[in-house]
């Protein structure tokens, strides 16, 4: 299942950083959210940057394979998403900005997996060690 | 508490043989970012004073160590006490992408060149007429110092008696700081590298260090300005309490810079109790799926997705459709 959700306002308050910091953001489309449910297919834990497979059954029962892009593995360890959390044939919702150029990809914003809900800019947010 | 300040004489000598142009500069000590506040402004803006007394970083550098009487010599006691101490795991403390921390990433404190507006301009009116950039490191390229500084991501730390390691997880890049009282590759031998060469000498606890045969390169990407490979870096690290690593940095670049760039440059320790953050090596080959191309119009594409059979049937763009034809 996928929905087009609009936009920017859905995005204030996130990290104040890009949704990707080693290369420019130019081809995701961050005016717009894409919303996808399905199955995780492959969890790609690598640098510099980590990206979800998702398997997405259409109305017709065809299934569109989608990637969303996240930053790397310490990123995302920072964030709480560790490679084990995501098993291939996990349940998913997950959001992202779209691609501009109409391929099924997306700069992973959140996602929701087993009502629980997985944000990977958190991977920029500060934890200080103890002093 | 140190260890006995040994002086190095051999350093002192040498300085002392190198004609310094500006020789009754006022000395600016280590001063207190303190939350930023307007005190940590005026702060701010002595040490940028400090800096424009002098003509090169060169000649920075040599006026802190002949300040520091050539230096401390540390030993392996000296490094088990706390301003010393900088294991564990660490990111950047502030600023985002943005080289001076305490500015925005589309603002700049720096007081560019004719030639270094110009550059940044270029850049800016670029962005606006392709909606987007190619960034250089996209290709797991080095940052290049001084860009290094305001790199996210992980980084340790590794302070020894003779050199100490500034290390950023992104491209597994490490800065080498020798502190064991030689000099610079000489200049009939030096080329310019990612991160130059760079020596160094502690003082109280600071450790000062100077950066030279640079490659040209950008602060940051988006709106930051450019350098050129003239750039020249001095640094003052200090670990100022037990978490937090900070830094004076003073830029040079005639070619870019109408006066040194002075920002506080800052790093915090992670909670990392559980010991799962760790330093991972970093290559795009490892992944088709990062693999970004530079378009014709200079923008940031994705070639090739290992998840799709059909990318140049699926893309609008013409440089992915072209790919699929070759």
């Amino acid at each position: 299942m996928q929905k087009l959700l609009t936009t920017g306002a859905l995005l204030l308050g996130l990290s104040s950083l890009p949704a990707v910091a080693h290369h420019s953001a130019a081809m995701f489309d961050d005016t717009s959210l894409v919303e996808v449910s399905g199955v995780v297919k492959e969890f790609q834990y690598t640098n510099p940057h980590s990206w979800l497979i998702i398997d997405v059954t259409n109305d017709d029962g065809s299934v569109t394979t989608w990637g969303f892009e996240a930053e790397g593995p310490s990123s995302l360890m920072r964030a709480g998403i560790r490679r084990s959390d995501l098993p291939a044939g996990t349940p998913i919702t997950i959001r992202g900005n779209p691609m501009k150029d109409g391929r099924p990809a997306a700069a992973w914003i959140d996602a929701v997996v087993n009502g629980q809900t997985l944000n990977p800019l958190n991977g920029f947010a500060i934890n200080p060690a103890d002093e | 508490m140190k260890a006995a300040s040994m002086i190095r004489t051999a350093v002192i000598s040498a300085s002392l043989s190198i004609p310094v142009g500006a020789l009754a500069q006022n000395f600016v000590g280590w001063l207190d970012y303190d939350g930023g506040g307007e005190q940590w402004q005026r702060n701010k803006s002595r040490l940028q004073d400090f800096g424009e007394q002098f003509d090169t970083a060169w000649d920075m550098y040599q006026y802190l160590e002949r300040q520091a009487g050539g230096g401390e010599e540390l030993t392996w006691a000296d490094i088990a006490q706390p301003e010393y101490d900088w294991t564990g795991v660490y990111t950047r403390a502030r600023g985002g992408l943005s080289f001076d921390p305490d500015v925005g990433p589309n603002e700049i404190s720096a007081k560019l060149t004719e030639l270094g507006a110009a550059a940044r301009q270029e850049k800016i009116d670029l962005m606006a007429a392709i909606g987007g950039e190619y960034d250089p490191i996209s290709d797991c390229r080095p940052p290049g110092h001084p860009r290094w500084a305001s790199e996210p991501f992980l980084h340790d730390f590794v302070v020894t008696p003779d050199q100490t390691y500034l290390i950023n997880e992104m491209v597994n890049d490490i800065r080498r700081v020798y502190t064991d009282g030689r000099g610079h590759t000489l200049p009939e031998d030096a080329y310019p590298t990612w991160n130059g060469d760079t020596i160094g000498f502690w003082d109280d606890g600071s450790l000062i260090m100077h950066t030279t045969y640079l490659n040209a390169g950008q602060y940051q990407r988006g709106t930051q300005p450019n350098y050129s490979d003239q750039v020249e870096v001095v640094e003052r690290w200090r670990k100022v309490d037990g978490i937090n690593l900070e830094a004076d940095f003073w830029v040079f670049d005639p070619v870019n810079l109408a006066e040194p760039w002075y920002s506080r440059q800052a790093w915090i320790e992670l909670e990392n109790d559980d010991h799962l953050l760790r330093i991972r090596y970093w290559w795009c080959g490892e992944n088709q799926n990062n693999d970004i191309i530079i378009t014709d119009d200079g923008n940031s594409q994705f070639p090739d997705f290992d998840f799709l059979d059909n990318d140049a049937e699926i893309s609008t763009d013409e440089n992915v459709q072209r790919l699929g034809q070759d």
